[in-house]
């Protein structure tokens, strides 16, 4: 049972880190939920006992409770964090209509020649409307105050 | 009393999240409630360093069943270090006019975080509030939306987020391995168990707070995000949240696992050895401003692994007063760089002493306590490097003055005179650290004592 | 988005539509029964925005503002964050740790059926209001986000770079 769950550890935790080495922005945020979930499958594996679910009644020997609680309070933050970026990502379609890193650092430097000619702090570039980030972003950081809570 | 501060944050932040930041009304709300903050934090410390440690079970369990909540003294200094440098860069940003309806509630949010961990006493807690924080500061870091403040948001959300798991992970393992959350259990356990998995766990845990702080191998984020990033938030970051890097190595390595620190030391004396000379050697050769302090930043980290390597009374002295110090530092520095004035000119001239460690800044305490360490522990080599180090930190902070303040450009537009005033407040605060010392030594000296001879470290179970 | 409308069948609409009230009343049961039995609030905000998600992927985006429920529901974040946060720091007031709750352990609780109310509920409920707003606003802006899209086709020259398989996916 450890090796089968080290191993589907290691293979979640090997394929996240190839897709966060692409330049595109969608594969390189599956790659941060695969990695992820890697690690809440470790924190599983690292129960002190694996048996049946541990909800009363309670008959045979049960799991450690801990672990699923604190896979459940990652899970949550997890969920925030990829639901944050992925409105980053939306956001970055928007402003630039691409989700290619080599691109965005194009515009960027496109920006910096601006800003060298101005030599002033740089503005944003598009004012589109703040809805977008503006929701996802207290809800993100109010959901991870939720999984404190819990 | 514990959660005086962090009630007022969280309430704070809950309700600024509804509220319009950009308004000016609504900021100075929050700048009130921060501050509030800031004053239960340290009527929380006085307290503290008057009658000890204090320790709150949530929902009133047993200890080692509930969540500990623990505040000692140590906390409490890097809970003022982080509030005081959000409170800086928010009333900074204030003044500037703040352009996005969630930044007030951000900082607040970030504030939460901090707090919370400095303040926690159970390591899975300590995660949850570090990820608290970690998100407002993704939010934060793509503040002001161009390229290049997405792409900077970017690496650093990929960057941390990888930290943020193998810290998760290595708290997965501690309590597999101890079966235990709170740290006092913890620290109880560790001795008790083998040497090799732990040696792993605390790699780990050193990979994930050094990623936060940017030490040498872990760096490559560092200067595009503080680059890229708006000067107030690169102050957050940098003089805020990068203190979650040197409380969790004070915490996991000195408090949690020592007998693996004192292994690993080597280690850590070659890793800053390296980040203090590349830092310094990429500051020198950069000449944007904020790629400077960025570079600056990895080679300052380099100075606290070193005494957290030197470790004892004197390196952990030191560890917490280069770390204090360097905040404050930071967050000046930062937010002098989209400025221009004399008054500017003048608290950026005092930032750049107490980088290089020239009295009367507060910086030549930080220099002065690791030169102190060092010998201490007869490690010559240390003592011409730190040396080596200060010398160059002040040649390239004279060259960025230079090319900054001393040629007067046509073109040149002062700024107006609030941001000016706050950055000089700063600055004159740095200088008062500086000449009257003392409050500050004692503290330290005080959360040392707590760190080396804490209850939980000793005790058998 | 509209492209998709017209390829969901008939069968597909009126399930989502049959489905949306049981979601919601499996939902309210578990966070109500999740102190006899398996669940919380968590979960039951989780179970009541996938009820949403299915909506809209049915039926569109409009779908989000034709019930006021799901209107409000991410204001409804702040509001369950804050009564979940007064139920933690209220003991606190009182002079007990934090999250104690109260009617304490062993006490008589107000009953209603086999449901106690306790003020632990009160927090489950703001959990709740949390996930289920948390669950509502994302799907919004992402629904948002294919609207967007489809209605950006032809303002950018390039339609067929990464963007587009973002957006798929």
């Amino acid at each position: 049972m450890t090796l089968i769950l080290s191993l589907a550890v290691a293979i979640l935790f090997a394929s996240g880190a190839y897709l966060m080495l692409k330049h595109d922005l969608v594969r390189l945020i599956v790659g941060m939920v695969l990695i992820g979930n890697a690690a809440n499958l470790f924190i599983m594996a690292a129960a002190l006992r694996i048996g049946d679910a541990p909800v009363y009644p309670i008959e045979d020997e049960t799991s450690d409770p801990l672990v699923q609680a604190m896979t459940l309070t990652a899970i949550v933050i997890s969920f925030a964090v990829s639901a944050l970026v992925l409105a980053l990502a939306y956001r970055v379609y928007i402003a630039h209509a691409s989700v290619d890193m080599r691109e965005l650092s194009l515009a960027e430097e496109e920006q910096a020649d601006i800003d060298d000619t101005l030599d002033g702090e740089p503005e944003p570039m598009l004012d589109v409307d703040d809805s977008s980030i503006g929701e996802s972003s207290p809800v993100g950081a109010a959901d991870a105050g939720e999984a404190k809570t819990r | 009393m514990i959660v005086l501060p962090l009630g007022i944050l969280w309430f704070g932040a809950v309700l600024l999240a509804i509220l319009d930041g950009t308004r000016t009304k609504n900021a100075l709300l929050a700048i009130g409630l921060l501050a509030s903050a800031l004053l239960a934090t340290i009527w929380l410390g006085f307290d503290i360093v008057a009658n000890g440690p204090r320790s709150m079970v949530i929902g009133g369990w047993e200890q080692g069943v509930g969540i500990t909540l623990s505040v000692d003294t140590l906390g409490i200094i890097f809970a003022t270090l982080s509030l005081t440098v959000l409170l800086a860069a928010l009333v900074f940003e204030t003044a500037n006019r703040v352009r996005a309806r969630v930044f007030p509630a951000l900082v607040l949010f970030m504030g939460v975080g901090l707090t919370g961990l400095f303040f926690t006493g159970d390591v899975f807690n300590f995660y949850v509030f570090f990820e608290i924080a970690m998100i407002s500061a993704y939010v934060l870091a793509s503040y002001g939306e161009t390229p290049r403040q997405f792409r900077a948001a970017f690496l650093f959300i990929v960057v941390n987020l990888l930290g943020s798991m193998l810290f998760l992970i290595s708290i997965a393992a501690i309590y597999h391995i101890t079966g235990r959350l709170d740290m006092a259990g913890i620290a109880a356990q560790i001795p008790l168990v083998a040497e090799s998995p732990v040696l792993l766990i605390a790699t780990l845990i050193f990979v994930a707070f050094s990623t936060k702080l940017g030490l040498f191998p872990f760096h490559f984020w560092l200067a595009p995000v503080y680059t890229g990033t708006r000067p107030s938030v690169a102050a957050i970051l940098s003089g805020a949240l990068a203190n979650i890097g040197s409380y969790g190595l004070l915490r996991f390595g000195a408090d949690l696992l020592p007998r693996e620190l004192a292994d690993g030391a080597p280690v850590l004396i070659v890793l800053g050895t390296v980040s203090i000379i590349y830092g310094a050697v990429q500051s020198v050769s950069r000449h944007s401003p904020s790629e400077v302090l960025a570079y600056s930043a990895i080679g300052q980290v380099g100075y606290i692994m070193i005494a957290l390597a030197i470790g004892g009374e004197v390196g952990f002295f030191a560890v917490i007063l280069y770390a204090v110090i360097n905040g404050l530092n930071k967050g000046l520095l930062f937010l002098t760089v989209g400025l221009r004035g004399w008054l500017v000119g003048a608290s950026f001239v005092v930032g750049a002493f107490s980088v290089a460690g020239v009295p009367p800044a507060a910086g030549f305490l930080g220099k002065i306590s690791i030169f102190w360490a060092a010998i201490e522990d007869d490690a010559w080599s240390i003592v011409f490097l730190v040396f080596l180090g200060s010398a160059l930190s002040f040649l390239y902070m004279f060259q960025l003055y230079q090319r900054r303040f001393w040629i007067a450009r046509e073109d040149e537009v002062e700024s107006s005179r609030l941001p000016q005033v706050i950055v000089t407040a700063l600055a004159i605060g740095l200088l008062i650290v500086g000449l009257w010392p003392e409050p500050l030594l004692d503290i330290t000296d005080h959360a040392v004592s707590g760190l080396l001879d804490s209850p939980a470290v000793g005790v058998s179970p | 988005m509209s492209d998709r409308t017209v390829t969901t069948t008939v069968l597909t609409q009126v399930a989502a539509r049959i489905l949306l009230i049981p979601i919601f009343v499996v939902a309210i049961g578990i966070m109500i029964k999740g102190y006899v039995d398996i669940g919380d609030g968590f979960s039951a905000g989780v179970i009541a925005s996938l009820g949403v998600a299915l909506q809209v992927m049915v039926f569109g985006p409009e779908e989000l503002t034709r019930l006021p429920v799901i209107q409000r529901a991410p204001k409804g974040t702040f509001l369950g964050l804050l009564i979940a946060l007064l139920t933690a720091f209220v003991p606190a007031v009182r002079g007990q740790p934090l999250m104690t709750h109260w009617p304490p352990a062993g006490e008589a609780a107000i009953h209603f059926g086999t449901v106690e109310f306790i003020t632990a509920v009160a927090f489950d409920v703001g959990v709740f209001l949390v996930v289920f707003g948390f669950g509502v606003g994302v799907t919004a802006t992402l629904a948002r986000a294919q609207e967007r899209k489809s209605s950006m086709a032809g303002l950018f020259s390039r339609p067929g770079d990464a963007g587009e398989a973002g957006e798929r996916s």
